[in-house]
């Protein structure tokens, strides 16, 4: 964890949450790139040196070294403003826009080694440090989450395919919070006051999109010059729903009623998310159902590697919706 | 006319001996002047003469009762002595004795119950005329010895038979014949000699040794009907083995390389160090192996084939014809070039769960030249699947060239001749299923490889060991 510079900024706490290995260190990896590739106005800035250091670092090692990020091991909290186009005649998020300015969202985002979000009565792969209930990473993730109000919660269904364990990593966190919320007044109409965006990363995985296929779940943005694939958010919900059939636990299913029964309907968004995007041909520049995975494997003791240039799909969606819904409601709260 | 003359007797027997037929019998009465003596003469099975004799003395014939007390019986007991058939078969009634009363009577008798037999006057011994007459007797089916060819169109072995003696030959003749001798197993080497009678040949005699194989001139002397006689070899001695039994001992295959082949082999360079070595080291027994067997009927390819590159920055290694259709010699120099070199392709960005087999593939199947007829097997040494033609549920990715290995597998496995084997890392069970198209004749496990089993497998030698039970005809002569 690094010394938070408390400058007055505004930023909108948002929490990365999701089982070791689900992606959350590559989605924020990730977001830098996904935001030069798209062509609307939107860029993202570091709001501190080490935050600037991270986007800069991260994209390099991503798309220049084709290398995944180390498992966390330490919570990171990393300070970030999206800075969007300058808002149209009518305001951009509704009464509280104003005409003129750039629209801004700040981010304070949490990225947390996964292992933390385990119930603490086993060990979780991806952490070597101790992580039981009594870790002090432990409360300040509950901490962080308390005070934000958007999560990305990422769910892996490769990982659910062979471990079924994402209910596990859910379930302990959400009703700890849920009991901090209550005891401080906050969950009035019985539902926590967070907006969550449901990633179901890993998009990339023929497994992930042939299930996608099959359920005729994909479309293509006709804007794209690659022609990538992809799930609207008003399917993801269904892409995420076939994807708990094949739970190794047989769990998963129990993941989208805990959100039901936590989050308000509204406050809940589906994204088929992939940080790194389909292989793209440089030569053809466009998909290729043949041949579109983007990952080397790489050596018995080694990770794998990015194949070609990143695509991300849905890196950027997630975090722009939650900010506009968290900028829409309030404005933001002062870290402190 | 009675003729006394022994020679003429002789001839008149051998002439009667000639026109015995198959199935007939010629009868010849001695009447000599202390009794008769009938000898019996027939063919076998293979037309050799064959004979047997009865003798009675008057006394053996007419008892206490003597000569003259019952004249019709005498007369009978004489009759019944000659074993003649009253109808069918040649009669020689022999007359050795002139003026004994007794024989004069017997051989009137006789003659009156045989009206149409020639008489002779002759001399004795009988016996041994008769004997003289059967072995001099020429050959009335031809006479051939049991030989091996490889049938020209399969290469399979195939029995024949090798005349060694025609029709009419007789005893003294010699006739030479070059045969080669393979190792034939616990009886040795048979020397069968057949008779033909119609479709199926008849076995006359069988003789064996056990031989060093090689070319043997061999000399068949015709000793007398029935009895050839073989030199130019160890002694033979008499064989066991019926004709079905023979027979049956035919292998399929021939022994040693059962001709021109083209050996392609393809090694997968790319993993750990010492697998890549091990991998060369089997090719390079297989190979040395096959030219052993072989010789210059081989022509060997070698082909190395390592890992895709799945960095466009990183060009891939692509697949090495290191030797294409030489002779094993250049091949085997090929091999320690690639041995020299070692694992390549290792590390990013070359994936390391797959080879470039399908390219591979698709190298011999651009190379093979399809209008040779001759023999091809294709022996892949490694233990990495191919890469698929596209993305699919192995989640191996594509080969970068999008070749289908299936589709390559079933073109070689289409073309004439060409046989497909394997060295896999992995034992068969735990071999990726392309292996078990990849090695479809025979899929080895890398750790134990019966050389010579493989190579029987792949056709390039017979299984071992094979016993040829007859000699091969050589017909380089
Ligand atoms: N196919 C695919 N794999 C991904 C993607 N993002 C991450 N991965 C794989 O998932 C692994 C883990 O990613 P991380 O980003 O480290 O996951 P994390 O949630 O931060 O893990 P912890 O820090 O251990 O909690 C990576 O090493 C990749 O192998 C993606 O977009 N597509
Ligand atoms: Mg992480």
């Amino acid at each position: 964890m690094q010394p938070e510079p408390s400058r007055g900024r505004p930023d909108h706490n948002i929490s990365m949450w999701g089982a070791p290995g689900s992606g959350k260190t590559t989605l924020l990896a990730a977001l830098f790139i996904a935001l030069t590739r798209r062509n609307d106005d939107w860029k993202i800035v570091g709001s501190d040196p080490a935050s600037s250091d991270y986007l800069i670092d991260r994209t390099n090692a991503l798309s220049r070294g084709k290398v995944f990020p180390e498992a966390s091991m330490t919570l990171e909290r990393y300070h970030w403003t999206l800075i969007g186009p300058a808002p149209q005649k009518t305001g951009f998020w509704g009464r509280k826009a104003k005409p003129g300015p750039p629209a801004r969202i700040g981010l304070s985002m949490i990225d947390a080694p996964g292992g933390l979000f385990g119930t603490g009565r086993r060990p979780a792969g991806g952490v070597s440090a101790p992580d039981g209930a009594g870790d002090p990473r432990r409360q300040e993730l509950l901490d962080n989450l308390e005070r934000s109000r958007g999560i990305v919660f990422l769910f892996d269904p490769i990982r659910e395919f062979t471990f079924g364990d994402a209910f596990d990593h859910m379930h302990a966190p959400l009703t700890r919070l849920a009991e901090r919320m209550l005891a401080s007044g906050e969950f009035t109409d019985g539902k926590l006051p967070h907006h969550i965006a449901v990633c179901v990363t890993k998009f990339d995985d023929p497994r992930v999109l042939e299930t996608a296929e099959k359920r005729r779940l994909l479309t293509v943005d006709l804007d794209d010059p690659y022609r990538l694939p992809r799930v609207d958010s008003e399917d993801a919900r269904e892409l995420f729903r076939e994807l708990c059939q094949v739970s190794a636990s047989g769990n998963a299913d129990m993941v989208l009623n805990a959100l039901d029964q936590f989050f308000h309907p509204d406050r809940i968004r589906f994204f088929a998310t992939s940080s790194i995007g389909f292989y793209v041909d440089r030569r053809t520049k466009r998909f290729d159902w043949d041949d579109f995975q983007n990952m080397v494997p790489g050596e018995a003791d080694e990770d794998s590697r990015i194949r070609g240039q990143l695509h991300p799909i849905n890196v950027v969606e997630p975090m722009l919706w939650l900010g506009q819904r968290l900028a829409a409601i309030r404005p933001a709260t002062e870290i402190s | 006319m009675p003729e006394p003359d022994r020679d003429l007797s002789r001839k008149a027997i051998a002439q009667a001996l000639a026109d015995l037929a198959d199935t007939g019998h010629l009868t010849l009465v001695v009447v000599a002047a202390d009794g008769v003596t009938a000898f019996l003469l027939h063919r076998d099975d293979n037309g050799c003469p064959r004979g047997r004799s009865w003798s009675a003395t008057w006394a053996d014939l007419v008892g206490e009762r003597g000569w003259d007390a019952d004249p019709a019986g005498t007369r009978e007991a004489v009759v019944r002595a000659s074993r003649a058939p009253s109808s069918s078969g040649e009669v020689i009634l022999v007359a050795v004795s002139s003026g004994d009363p007794k024989a004069e009577q017997a051989l009137d008798w006789l003659r009156a119950a045989h009206p149409a037999a020639q008489v002779l006057r002759a001399e004795p011994p009988i016996a041994a005329l008769v004997r003289e007459v059967m072995a001099d007797d020429p050959l009335t089916r031809s006479y051939e010895l049991v030989v091996v060819l490889a049938d020209p169109g399969s290469g399979r072995p195939r029995l024949t038979s090798r005349q060694l003696f025609p029709l009419g030959s007789r005893p003294g003749a010699r006739t030479r014949v070059a045969v080669r001798c393979e190792a034939a197993g616990p009886y040795g080497t048979a020397f069968a000699v057949v008779t033909w009678q119609g479709p199926a040949p008849r076995l006359l005699s069988v003789q064996s040794a056990p031989l060093v194989p090689g070319r043997y001139e061999v000399t068949a002397e015709l000793v007398r009907p029935g009895r050839v006689r073989f030199t130019g070899l160890p002694e033979l001695s008499p064989d066991p083995r019926d004709w079905d039994q023979l027979v049956s001992a035919l292998p399929d295959r021939l022994p040693g390389g059962v001709g021109p082949a083209h050996l392609v082999c393809a090694v997968e360079v790319c993993g750990a160090d010492d697998q890549v070595a091990e991998r060369l080291s089997r090719a390079r027994q297989v190979i040395s192996f096959a030219s052993g067997e072989l010789g210059d009927l081989l022509r060997v390819s070698l082909l190395a084939y390592g890992a895709h590159s799945y960095d466009p920055s990183a060009p891939e290694l692509p697949v090495r014809v290191a030797a294409w259709k030489t002779d094993a010699g250049e091949a085997l120099d090929a091999l320690d070039a690639l041995e020299e070199r070692g694992a390549v392709a290792g590390g990013y960005p070359y994936h390391p769960h797959a080879a470039q087999l399908e390219d591979m593939l698709a190298v011999v199947v651009e190379r093979l030249d399809w209008a040779d007829p001759t023999p091809a097997v294709v022996l892949t040494v490694g233990g990495r699947p191919p890469h698929p033609a596209r993305t699919d549920p192995s989640r191996l990715l594509p080969c970068p060239h999008r070749h289908d290995w299936r589709k390559l597998l079933a073109l070689l496995r289409k073309r004439q001749g060409t046989v497909l084997g394997a060295i896999c890392d992995q034992a068969a069970d735990q071999a990726h299923q392309a292996w078990h198209g990849i090695g479809a004749a025979a899929l080895a496990p890398l750790e134990a490889v019966d050389v010579r089993g493989l190579a029987a497998a792949l056709g390039l030698v017979t299984p071992s060991p094979v016993h040829l039970p007859f000699p091969l005809l050589d017909e380089t002569e």
